[in-house]
């Protein structure tokens, strides 16, 4: 009966709210899948986690230049030797259910029984591992049952609004990480009464963040509400969020644009052109999402079918001047028109650590000194660079007995028409510019599902554009991709194989990136360690980073500029901070913030 | 009859059970990656976890004992990708009613249509409304669903003045969703009730009622009409069960909440318990449908007989 | 309103009427013939052959004969516009001026059809497409024919088999298509021999059915019961009686199953399982332009391959209908 009477309460709600919401303060969107879960201490999906960062909120979070602000915690302090931290979390912040009943306040337990939650295997968080990442004490022991009392996990509740991290080693990203869904609160009682259920529906846990999930209805729609008590009321300017399921929204999302039934969609490459004819005014640039970056492998270790003579190809790739010829004819703005028809330039990445990500003094990562040797060997517009290395490897390859044209397997997912698309233009590229006689590059489709186990991972390519999220905020992430025992490039096999140059060059990598490694007290010097480390493994064209994440076009009534901007974690998924207009903002508007912002960015 | 009923029925059941250790087992050749979205990140430790929760570390035998113990309790397992943590029983019902009240109303509104066109072409042979008729199922044939149903959503909802989403408290609404379900089937069934019936209209028996001077319209209805009915009864249940599993362009594009798509989508997502859930539903329906064919068959065609003869080898 | 009634009859039976007056007299025609022995041995024997009269038959339908042509023409030409003067390869990508990919190029002198979003002629690629879709469509039919006719025939007549051909239909038509597609696209690579296997595997079972149901139908007529009786052995029974009276209607099936397969490359590019790009067909093109039916200035990219999937399956019904009437022997007459 009680259940009944809160039912007919939140419709009485829903029903009053409804002419408030009509003076321009529902953002509707089309969204395309569904999330797979609300339990967002498990799951690792960025989709799943969009919903996570509007109702939960984080220790610290973001403005919109990337500054690290107060959220949950008021303010915090790290020991001496950079093991322990402590957090003063803010008081009188409450749980709510879905209904908008207070419920509990949010305390220090909170943290600590959301992080129980995700290290018992039971409840088979896709998370976990990141929790260890943090180097949070006795995290991975707790998770494989080495260590049973919970009390010995660095993680504790020294009284209700005092919680405390002890690290296994300084962490200098530490307070980056506490952005990410593995530090996240959940009111402890309900996770110990629910388990496994919690999160199962809208019902089944409790909002402290700025919005409340008042309807959830998989595969139909979902409304987000703001929480008029939330602590930081005054900073959330969009009253509710409608997205609304429809599995064709890409295709159907910009007519429902014009016709006034979202207020937000995205405009596909393949469709840009046609808006670009007849709507510039409504096309809008979005804001790149840094947290992802995407590089060309060489696999070292190849494993696909004898008709594409991956032993050649072995040989091939340990010669440097060949992996150079290619990157030197690598033309990778001509093949990124099939991801940004517009403006590809402005996706170019020539360091595979992505802008904005670290900075030494007022210098960013990626335009450190370190990186000027690696970037003077790209496609420059010219052949000349690529013919002669390419001239020096027919040379030394001959002797080495490989045969010519080197068949090179350039995989792809087949069901990604971008990428799909962009192979093509590769292949074109590179063989205008080398010559068929000298390479022939076969294009090799993967499947939909289980790509990655079926292609990268199975070594069935022999370049291929991979990426790399990070996994926090420090350079240190983006090495993972080449370290021992890699599913990327397979280049740590080579270590003790015949190829005496390739043997040479990678224990010089190894052992500079040991050394930045080692680095932990001066940050400006342990970055510039992990750039050159970095810039050897380009110079080498053991790699060739490619391109950033992309910013999306969009027709749209909120601000992209306005929102938290972070290289890591889930901050960027929030919609607080942001406004909603009366019109779509038009190209103009969009220029004009972005300069604003970029303005302010660098100031 | 009844004998043959019962031992059609216990025949299903055997069906059902390879049915589904198929697909079990087929199902649990797919690539571990599939079963975690994550899985670039995770530790072996990790991944190990997840496959001892999910069982699958155990040998199959023992993995298909525990599937049918828990079916024999009525227990199809949790969701573990689509709706995590959700019962498979839960999801299922709340999709069905939706597909089968649109399938139902597509499949009445395409047999009103289609098989008084199928009749009347027939008639007219050669005519007017023959040619007219087939120039209606040649364009059905020719421009791909996939095409002409975003087509008659994208230009039928600006016509009418609706929104792109079905809405169902809209009645409107219901029109361009079923009219898009509905053009495939009756250019079916016009067809090939055209097709059985022309066939039929050549036969002796028709020359001979003819002759007896029974009027053309006993011989269309009585005769004709009635025996070309009978290869097209057998596929009536099918094609019923068909429209209502819905359609996954239409669902998709008009974002119903039926079956349509489901089953392609929980493959992908590689949802195990979903995915047999729902074979376990299509195989019953399907092996109805199959039983209920053959049913109508006999009824329609007295001459057709599935029950062995004596004496036969 | 003479409906059912046979002009050519009439005219059979009103000229035989004639050609009788005319060779005898009325004394003649009245009076008692008398009994010539050798006569008994003469038996009625006439040119008759079964496909001649189909094809004279079909060759009448000038609709169908018309089609017929430019389906051969359009065969045809897939093949030989390749070796046209002034032709692009259907993956060679054009730059324009500015070095860059000449994308989403409307039609003109150089690129007949226009460009594809990456620069790729669309003239080329929509006769590639064509090409291709055709030899799938052709290959899924002959293969579901060849095994369907000849297992539905087994599972109709052969009563001991019909259990397990049952059980076999029961089992292919309720595994999920899309647990087989996939498990195929992981075992085997995407590409046209993966695509035509993987719809011909499950494929021919419906063809198969249909044969049953036809033969179920026809297996108990009377004239097949009295062969059984003059102890006419199963195999000639199911090439001489059943056979025949089925290929109209088998005809008809599989001049639909070329475009049928041609459609479902199209569903299955859909659900994301299709050819690899680089290799155009019309499902791929189809597909890729779905998305730009709302884009005025781009909707020629789905326009044109659309229309020659619509001639194709437009042709092959009409053939089909054509020729499944011309296979008729009841209307040879």
């Amino acid at each position: 009966m009680k259940k009944l009477l809160a039912m007919l309460l939140c419709f009485a709600m829903v029903s009053a709210l409804v002419p408030a919401m009509a003076d321009g303060g529902t953002y509707t969107v089309f969204y395309g899948s569904e999330v797979s879960t609300l339990n967002y201490l498990v799951t690792s999906t960025t989709w799943d986690q969009s919903m996570a960062a509007n109702i939960v909120d984080c220790l610290v979070e973001y403005n919109n230049l990337g500054q690290i602000i107060p959220s949950l915690a008021e303010s915090w302090e790290v020991s001496e030797d950079g093991l322990v931290w402590t957090f003063h979390l803010r008081q009188g912040v409450k749980w709510y259910d879905c209904f908008g009943e207070e419920k509990a306040e949010v305390t220090a337990n909170d943290f600590v029984a959301a992080m129980k939650y995700i290290l018992t295997p039971e409840y088979e968080s896709a998370v976990a591992s990141q929790v260890y990442s943090a180097k949070i004490v006795n995290a991975e022991a707790y998770y494989n049952g080495e260590v049973t009392d919970f009390a010995e996990v660095g993680v504790k509740a020294v009284d209700d609004y005092t919680l405390v991290y002890t690290l296994s080693a300084p962490v200098p990203y530490f307070l980056s990480a506490t952005t990410y869904v593995t530090f996240l609160p959940a009111y402890g009682p309900l996770l110990e009464e629910l388990g496994a259920d919690f999160g199962l529906d809208n019902q089944s846990l409790y909002y402290c963040g700025a919005y409340i999930l008042e309807t959830f209805e998989p595969q139909s729609e979902h409304l987000l509400v703001k929480n008029q008590n939330y602590w930081d009321a005054e900073h959330v300017y969009i009253e509710a969020i409608h997205r609304l399921y429809n599995a064709e929204s890409a295709t159907l999302a910009p007519v429902a644009a014009l016709r006034g039934e979202v207020d937000s969609a995205d405009i596909d490459n393949d469709i840009l052109d046609d808006w670009l004819t007849n709507h510039p005014e409504l096309v809008t640039k979005g804001r790149a999402d840094l947290q992802y970056s995407y590089f060309y492998c060489f696999d070292f270790v190849p494993q696909y079918e004898e008709e594409y003579d991956p032993a050649n190809w072995v040989k091939a790739v340990n010669n440097k001047n060949f992996r150079l010829s290619i990157m030197a004819a690598f033309d990778r703005v001509y093949s990124l028109t099939a991801e940004d028809a517009e403006n590809p330039e402005s996706l170019l990445a020539n360091v595979i650590t992505p802008p904005a990500f670290a900075s030494v003094g007022d210098t960013d990562y990626v335009n450190l000194p370190a990186f000027d040797a690696a970037k003077a060997k790209y496609y420059s517009g010219d052949n000349t660079a690529a013919i002669a290395y390419k001239e020096a490897a027919i040379a030394e390859l001959t002797e080495a007995g490989a045969t010519f044209p080197v068949k090179v397997v350039l995989t792809y997912k087949s069901s990604d028409a971008n990428w799909a698309n962009q192979v093509q233009l590769v292949k074109s590229q590179l063989e205008g510019v080398l010559g068929t006689d000298y390479i022939d590059v076969v294009l090799y489709a993967g499947p939909s599902d289980n790509f990655l186990s079926s292609t990268r991972r199975a070594g069935k390519y022999s370049i291929m554009r991979c990426n790399w999220g990070a996994d926090y905020a420090d350079p240190e992430t983006w090495t993972d991709p080449f370290a021992a025992g890699n599913s990327y490039n397979f280049m740590d096999k080579m270590l003790d194989s015949e190829y005496a140059e390739t043997v040479a060059d990678l224990n010089t990598y190894y052992a500079m990136v040991e050394a930045a490694k080692a680095e932990v007290s001066d940050m400006d010097a342990r970055y510039q360690l992990f750039a050159k480390a970095e810039a050897f493994l380009i110079e080498n064209a053991f790699v060739i980073p490619y391109r950033t994440e992309t910013a999306d076009y969009m027709v749209t009534k909120i601000d992209a500029f306005e929102g938290e901007y972070a290289s890591f974690g889930v901050c960027n998924l929030k919609y607080k901070f942001q406004h909603l207009q009366d019109d779509f903002i038009t190209a103009e508007e969009n220029a004009a913030s972005f300069a604003a912002w970029q303005e302010a960015l660098n100031n | 009859m009844l004998k043959y009923l019962l031992k059609r029925f216990a025949r299903s059941l055997l069906t059902l059970f390879l049915i589904l250790t198929i697909v079990f087992i087929l199902v649990r050749q797919m690539p571990i990656e599939g079963y975690f979205p994550n899985f670039e990140k995770m530790t072996q430790e990790q991944i190990d976890n997840g496959l001892h929760q999910m069982g699958l570390d155990q040998p199959m035998i023992v993995q298909l004992g525990q599937f049918y113990w828990n079916l024999l309790h009525g227990d199809l397992g949790v969701s573990r990708v689509y709706n995590r943590g959700k019962p498979v029983w839960d999801i299922l019902k709340t999709k069905i009613p939706i597909s089968v009240q649109l399938g139902s109303l597509s499949i009445l509104f395409s047999m009103l249509v289609g098989l008084p066109m199928g009749v009347i072409m027939a008639k007219r042979k050669g005519k007017l409304a023959d040619h007219l008729g087939t120039g209606f199922i040649v364009l059905i044939q020719a421009v791909p669903a996939a095409v002409y149903y975003l087509f008659i959503q994208l230009y039928g909802t600006e016509l009418l003045g609706l929104k792109l989403r079905f809405e169902p408290e809209n009645w409107v609404s219901w029109l361009l969703p079923i009219l898009s379900l509905s053009l495939g089937n009756i250019a079916y069934y016009a067809m090939w009730l055209r097709r059985y019936m022309v066939d039929e209209s050549t036969k002796d028996y028709i020359m001979l009622a003819r002759i007896k001077g029974a009027s053309d319209g006993r011989i269309m209805y009585h005769h004709i009409f009635r025996n070309a009915f009978v290869p097209m009864a057998q596929y009536l249940p099918t094609s019923f069960l068909n429209t209502v599993v819905g359609s996954i362009y239409i669902e998709s594009l008009w974002s119903i909440k039926g079956m349509g798509g489901l089953l392609v989508d929980v493959v992908h997502k590689q949802d195990n318990n979903m995915i047999l859930g729902i074979v376990l539903l299509f195989a019953c329906v399907g092996i109805l449908g199959l039983m209920l064919g053959d049913l109508l068959m006999v009824l329609f065609d007295p001459r057709i007989s599935i029950v062995k003869k004596a004496g036969e080898d | 309103m003479s409906l059912w009634k046979h002009a050519k009859l009439d005219k059979l039976e009103k000229d035989a009427g004639d050609a009788l007056r005319e060779a005898l007299s009325e004394e003649q025609l009245f009076s008692v013939a008398p009994f010539h022995e050798e006569d008994v041995e003469i038996t009625g024997s006439s040119d008759y052959s079964y496909w001649r009269s189909t094809l004279r038959a079909f060759r009448h339908n000038r609709v169908a004969m018309a089609l017929l042509i430019l389906l051969a023409a359009i065969l045809l030409f897939t093949f030989i516009q390749p070796l046209l003067p002034g032709q692009f390869d259907p993956t060679a990508i054009a730059n324009g001026p500015n070095g860059l990919p000449l994308k989403n190029q409307p039609a003109d002198g150089v690129h007949w059809l226009g460009t594809n979003a990456i620069g790729q002629d669309l003239w080329a690629r929509v006769w590639a497409g064509t090409r291709n879709s055709l030899i799938i469509g052709i290959s899924v039919a002959l293969l579901e024919a060849f095994v369907g006719i000849l297992m539905g025939v087994l599972w109709g007549y052969v009563r001991q088999l019909d259990f397990l051909f049952t059980e076999l239909y029961n089992i292919i038509d309720n595994v999920p298509t899309t647990i087989v597609l996939i498990l195929v696209s992981f075992l085997m690579r995407p590409g046209m021999g993966t695509i035509i296997f993987a719809m011909s595997i499950t494929g021919w079972i419906g063809m198969a059915r249909f044969v049953r149901n036809q033969v179920l139908i026809i297996r108990d007529r009377d004239y097949n019961i009295a062969s059984r009786t003059l102890g006419t052995s199963t195999w000639r029974i199911i090439l001489r009686n059943l056979l025949p009276y089925l290929v109209s209607v088998i005809m008809l099936r599989m001049a639909l199953s070329i475009p049928g397969a041609i459609g479902s490359e199209v569903f299955i590019t859909y659900i994301g399982l299709g050819l690899p790009i680089e290799i155009c067909s019309l499902g791929n093109l189809i597909n890729e332009g779905r998305k730009l039916m709302m884009s005025p200035s781009l909707r020629y990219q789905l326009i044109y391959p659309t229309i020659i999937l619509s001639i194709v399956t437009v042709s092959f019904y009409i053939i089909g209908n054509a020729f499944s009437d011309a296979a008729d022997p009841r209307n040879h007459v």
